[in-house]
């Protein structure tokens, strides 16, 4: 049996994983703002006003500066360093018109057509993408 | 006496829904993922099973970050298909079964499962595109379905071990209810993706089958399977996986395998099947 036992070790370890924002307690309270923000895109009248002035819309929430230029930038990778979810910021890139996979390859730092591509040839290989201090 | 007849794991890609409500099944593109399932769409009809209890995650559509229940179980008499912000998908309501899943849920909090319990809720496309894989498109859901919606997305998730004790726990509920029920349990989600940062994209065939091959026999070792492997091996959203647990507990000692399907990809991600009977 793997119980865990030490909270803080527990954690450490989802900073070893390359490439990858764990979405921590930590991350959700930082986040809640900015993920409520998105979730509000759920209703039709809501996405009208944001599509009419998106600032305007952002200002009426409680987030961060930073949080609200990366949400204008649609910075994905910034957006889930700053405590967004991305099944709330699916609600973001839907009102864009954007798929999962369109958006997703947005921060995989590919192309569209190179990263779908890879997806059809059986996905990112796991190996070297486990540990970082372990290099495997 | 109710009783659990069979388990069926399944992915829940929201972009299969799509294939199958826009009739894009036959494209080459999907065709393979969705062959793997004219099997079970048989298999089912034969089965007619009463109640489907349908482990499944919420990906912000019924639960935003107000309410995060860790284990929670619709008690309600029925479920509207939710609106993910393109518009509801066009799939019959989903019916509850009031009866059973109350008995479950009192069962459980005896049990010393502290479980939420919901009367309203809408259910997204982790609930309807199993139930879309599994029965088709008929004018109506072919069986009611008991909701069961776990965490996977705010860490910590529930462990394995403890979705695995969840399904057993459930499997004494089932069995002390009076009516004479044909129960499945259906877990869903996985297998390997990651839908976020550079690692998006992240496939792990190797561990995934080693995952189905384990859902089969009488061995337990998946419930100790700690939640950074999971993320290592599978990525970030490969964690769904703890789900498939909680049927795997209900189906008792030892199972037997029916049918099994794999395949990458689905838009991000390996969709992974298996149809098991208790043995």
């Amino acid at each position: 049996m793997n119980r865990v036992t030490d909270i803080h070790a527990y954690l450490a370890e989802f900073d070893d994983i390359p490439g990858t924002r764990v979405f921590t307690a930590k991350r959700a309270r930082a986040g809640y703002h900015l993920n409520q923000f998105a979730m509000s895109l759920m209703k039709p009248e809501n996405r009208e006003r944001w599509k009419a002035d998106e600032r305007a819309y952002l200002d009426g929430w409680a987030m961060t500066e930073e949080q609200k230029q990366a949400v204008l930038a649609r910075d994905y990778n910034r957006l889930l360093d700053l405590g967004g979810n991305i099944y709330f910021l699916a609600k973001l890139f839907s009102t864009d018109g954007l798929s999962f996979l369109q958006a997703v390859s947005t921060m995989s730092g590919m192309s569209l057509d190179e990263y779908a591509a890879m997806m059809i040839a059986g996905g990112r290989s796991a190996e070297g993408q486990r540990s970082i201090r372990e290099g495997r | 006496m109710a009783r659990i007849t069979a388990g069926v794991a399944s992915s829940h890609i929201p972009a299969l829904g799509v294939a199958s409500d826009f009739d894009k099944t036959a494209e080459p593109y999907w065709a393979p993922a969705f062959a793997g399932y004219e099997w079970t769409k048989r298999w089912e009809a034969e089965q007619k099973p009463d109640v489907v209890i349908l482990v499944y995650n919420d990906h912000a559509s019924a639960f935003d970050m107000k309410i995060i229940p860790t284990f929670a179980i619709g008690c309600g008499e029925s479920y509207q298909p939710a609106d993910e912000g393109w518009g509801p998908r066009k799939v019959p309501v989903v019916e509850g079964h009031p009866d059973l899943a109350w008995h479950i849920a009192q069962s459980l909090i005896i049990d010393e499962f502290d479980m939420t319990i919901i009367n309203e809720m809408d259910v997204d496309h982790g609930l309807t595109v199993p139930l879309s894989m599994m029965f088709g498109k008929p004018e109506a859901w072919p069986c009611k379905v008991i909701p069961l919606a776990v965490n996977v997305v705010t860490y910590p998730p529930p462990s394995g071990n403890r979705c695995w004790a969840l399904g057993e726990a459930i499997a004494r509920a089932v069995a002390s209810f009076e009516e004479d029920l044909n129960v499945q349990v259906w877990g869903t989600g996985g297998m390997s993706h990651q839908l976020q940062g550079p690692r998006a994209g992240l496939i792990n065939a190797a561990w995934d089958n080693d995952f189905l091959d384990g859902l089969v026999g009488d061995s337990d070792r998946l419930r100790h399977i700690p939640h950074i492997e999971y993320l290592r091996e599978t990525g970030s959203e490969g964690i769904e996986m703890v789900m498939w647990l909680i049927m795997r507990g209900a189906l008792g000692k030892a199972t037997r395998v029916l049918h099994r399907h794999y395949h990458v990809p689905a838009s991000n991600t390996a969709v992974g099947h298996i149809v098991l009977e208790p043995v």
